[in-house]
């Protein structure tokens, strides 16, 4: 008798089959001087063509959640399967033989951060509400959580939310808000009380990003591309009912979204960006530039090889951890900062090898198209949490070293310094 | 060998006993005796080992007096053993001769694997070239056999030196890998009782916990283990096990190396904080404990993969991961616990530097990071 797996495996097989192509050859397999050679991990697509992904991204996710594979591990009151983290794996796995739409834009944030945040801290209504919506692909969800003065030092947000009526009025701005362009609805912490202090002080809001006062402005990152933004709220109103988690309860809520962060950002191996800097791929690029018998560049490819390798063992008892039930752990902070590293080095490397010829277009295959990913790791030592910040966590948390002295968690928010001209009491920290 | 039944929570009753173990036999007091004593280790520490935890049959076959467990279950063990720095001749005994028996078959071997699992025989295997190294490749001057054997099977001789023996003075059984007829194949002298042509001389090390060598041979009786010739596929196996074993070893000294530091950055206290609140610490503990995970994550992996775990990667591959990634944090891990601890961590009486001398002499053990890295990418086909 088939197993349970077996059963899923044939139910998964059979909706590629009728949905998706199968790729022309295995997807770690190298097709060296062929086809696409860009190394995408920022877009820098203009925006109509980063349009028409988006609604390819959308329509994929469609017909994955109308056919079962929308949200594998989700409760099946909400639209989800009620399977488990292995199935995931097991469908990802088989959907990497396939040319599908890649949809990152859904599943980074949206899926991997907002969807478990409001099934976690949300009433039935707004589970019901948002969680088919945002699993069948109909929206995106953006993390409305940075603002300028209030970065690593999150709980120094000022946003701020007042209730009127039934409902409440946010004003304020917040800033490197990816995807909020496509967004429909946005998780906002806002403060709710500066007389506490300020992790006790903030309560999340979900916000519809079409409302009036909501004006999203794109800012270009270094690589090109705008995919993140400014978001100015300005007398927007949200009723009650869209509160996630209790009035001043917001810093529990932003917990379970940054852990799920951590583990969405590390926990991205594959993909083409992957396949790059992987050893396959890299030890194309060092036989065509004649370089397999260097001594000093086979080193750097094995040293690299080595971390990629035990950061991906580590992932993978990470799963096997959660599979057993159990909650993400360090391990999740550490897989973040090896990735980063990772990635970083192995772009490094490629440029190494390639030399002038990537500097300028020179239209060569395989050469010029390293600057993307070149101009893109920068911010993977920023983004959920800079490598400076992680550190502190692992320390602190794991290891149980003392907090920086001098940091105040205990006075009201409105008596911290929040700038260099300000003139609050303490000084602003974690 | 399946281990796939081994559960999680009986691997944490392995590693408890274990460790109570180590702390009642080996702590720093117990382990500097052994440094100093004629032996290099505590043999009555060694017979509790067989004795009261089995740990010399845990992994070793059941048809040669072993409980049948596999790598998944000894890493934790070895674990233990390099946490607490143990001197004991369990790597040299039960896994590079205890592997290479194994893998070798035959009379020979049956003869002599259940004294190792015993505990009651030591034994240890030479590194078959002249510069004390693994390979048999014959790619440098130094990849040159070491040791010669004449034709035959039970009346074998040998001719040579082997520069750098793991626990070679002290074995009951020295197993050589020798140039032979055949090609090289593997050799055993009894030395217990004094072979005939054998002059073992003990070298001064930089390890002191792990006592070393050099064994000439002149017309030295051996007999041959396995097939004439066979070699080549033995050592490829003991290498896989043995720097897996390795891996778990060095993972253990490294957690050791991060707890000082951490019980140390909070205990001291300069300019009125604790120096664990100075972030220059704080991070370097930080990135300690990232290269602890992930070295720790290579070790399992391997051993998982050594043991033909059903969705481990290739064996080869993993044990050749683990032995960079572990031989490189526990260095560094060793090395930033010296600096954390500043003055006192320079200190002869401080543990700091075994650990230091432990995690050096350990990279270098099997080639180092020249061989290592090769040896990665030679197994992953490139
Ligand atoms: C590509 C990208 C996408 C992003 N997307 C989103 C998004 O969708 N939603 C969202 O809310 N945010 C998003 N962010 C914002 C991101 O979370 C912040 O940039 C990040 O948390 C750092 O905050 P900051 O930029 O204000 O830098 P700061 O906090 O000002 O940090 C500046 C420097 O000071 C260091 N530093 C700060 N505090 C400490 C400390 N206590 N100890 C040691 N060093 C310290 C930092 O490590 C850093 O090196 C995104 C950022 C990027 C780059």
């Amino acid at each position: 008798m088939p197993s349970e797996m077996d059963q899923f495996v044939a139910e998964v097989t059979t909706f590629l089959d009728a949905h998706a192509t199968r790729r022309a050859r295995a997807a770690e397999d190298v097709a060296w001087g062929e086809g696409e050679d860009r190394i995408t991990y920022f877009s820098t697509d203009p925006p109509e063509v980063e349009n028409a992904k988006v609604a390819a991204a959308k329509a994929w996710q469609r017909t994955r959640y109308d056919n079962g594979f929308g949200w594998l591990t989700g409760p099946t009151a909400f639209g989800g399967r009620g399977l488990t983290t292995l199935h995931d794996l097991v469908y990802d796995g088989l959907e990497a033989a396939y040319e599908v739409p890649e949809t990152g834009v859904l599943s980074l944030i949206g899926l991997g951060m907002i969807g478990p945040t409001i099934l976690a801290h949300g009433t039935d209504e707004l589970r019901q509400r948002y969680l088919p919506r945002l699993y069948s692909g109909e929206i995106i969800a953006c993390q409305l959580f940075s603002e300028p003065a209030a970065g690593s030092d999150l709980a120094g947000l000022e946003t701020k939310a007042v209730r009127e009526g039934d409902g409440w009025v946010l004003n304020g701005q917040k800033v490197w808000t990816s995807v909020a362009h496509h967004a429909a609805i946005g998780l906002a912490l806002c403060r709710t009380d500066p007389d506490k202090p300020k992790h006790r002080g903030i309560t999340a809001f979900i916000v519809d990003m079409t409302a009036p006062g909501v004006d999203i402005r794109p800012l270009r990152q270094m690589s090109g591309g705008s995919e993140f933004n400014e978001v100015f709220l300005t007398d927007v109103h949200v009723s009650d009912d869209h509160r996630l988690g209790p009035v001043d309860g917001g810093w529990g809520v932003a917990l379970t979204t940054l852990m799920n962060e951590r583990a969405s950002v590390g926990g991205e191996g594959a993909g083409p960006v992957g396949r790059a800097v992987a050893l396959p791929f890299l030890t194309e690029l060092l036989r065509a530039n004649g370089r397999l018998d260097d001594g000093a560049a086979r080193r750097r490819l094995a040293e690299l090889h080595a971390d990629t390798l035990a950061t991906e063992y580590l992932n993978h008892q990470m799963i096997r951890k959660f599979r057993a039930g159990e909650q993400p752990g360090p391990e999740a902070s550490v897989s973040k900062l090896m990735y980063a590293q990772n990635l970083t080095r192995g772009a490094h490397f490629a440029a190494e090898i390639i030399g002038p010829r990537l500097i300028a277009d020179t239209g060569a295959w395989g050469t010029y198209s390293w600057t993307e990913l070149l101009l893109s790791t920068p911010a993977l030592r920023i983004l959920g949490g800079t490598e400076e910040i992680m550190k502190n966590i692992l320390a602190e948390r794991v290891l149980g070293l003392p907090k920086e002295p001098g940091i105040d968690t205990r006075s009201p928010f409105r008596e911290l310094r929040r700038s260099v001209g300000s003139t609050g009491s303490g000084r602003s920290g974690e | 060998m399946s281990t796939e039944d081994t559960t999680s929570t009986e691997l944490d009753e392995l590693r408890s006993a274990v460790r109570d173990f180590m702390a009642a036999k080996a702590d720093e007091r117990a382990v500097r005796a052994a440094i100093d004593s004629e032996r290099g280790y505590d043999d009555k520490v060694w017979a509790q080992m067989a004795e009261q935890l089995g740990l010399q049959s845990l992994a070793l076959p059941t048809e040669h007096g072993g409980d049948g467990y596999g790598l998944v279950e000894l890493t934790v063990v070895l674990e233990e053993m390099g946490r607490a720095l143990l001197p004991s001749p369990f790597l040299s005994s039960v896994v590079l001769a205890g592997t290479a028996l194994v893998a070798a078959g035959g009379d020979e071997a049956g003869r002599i694997l259940p004294g190792i699992a015993a505990g009651t025989t030591t034994a240890t295997l030479a590194p078959p070239s002249v510069d004390g190294g693994w390979s048999l490749g014959g790619r440098g001057a130094g990849d040159a056999i070491a040791v010669t054997a004449s034709a035959g099977t039970d009346d074998v001789t040998l001719d040579g030196t082997a520069p750098l023996v793991l626990d070679g003075a002290g074995a009951d059984v020295l197993l050589v890998v020798a140039g032979g007829p055949a090609g090289p194949g593997l050799y055993a002298v009894d030395a217990g009782a004094g072979a005939a042509g054998l002059t073992r001389t003990p070298l001064p090390v930089l390890d002191l916990t792990r006592r070393i060598a050099k064994v000439t041979f002149a017309a030295t009786p051996a007999r041959l283990v396995g097939a004439a010739g066979g070699a080549a596929a033995i050592l490829d196996r003991v290498l896989d096990v043995a720097t897996t074993a390795l891996a778990a070893e060095q993972v253990g000294g490294a957690r050791a190396c991060l707890v000082a530091s951490t019980t140390y950055a909070k205990d001291r206290v300069q300019f009125g904080r604790q120096i664990g609140s100075f972030q220059a610490v704080k991070h370097k503990a930080a990135d300690m404990l990232t290269r602890v995970q992930v070295a720790d994550a290579a070790a399992r992996e391997a051993a998982r993969a050594v043991d033909g775990v059903a969705d481990a990667p290739d064996p080869g591959v993993a044990a050749a991961v683990a032995h960079a990634v572990c031989s490189e944090a526990f260095l560094a891990v060793a090395t930033e616990n010296i600096q954390v601890h500043g003055g006192i961590g320079f200190t002869w009486e401080h543990a700091a530097h075994l650990y230091y001398r432990r995690a050096k002499a350990s990279q270098l053990l099997f080639g180092g990071p020249a061989v290592y890295y090769e040896r990665l990418l030679a197994k992953a086909g490139v």
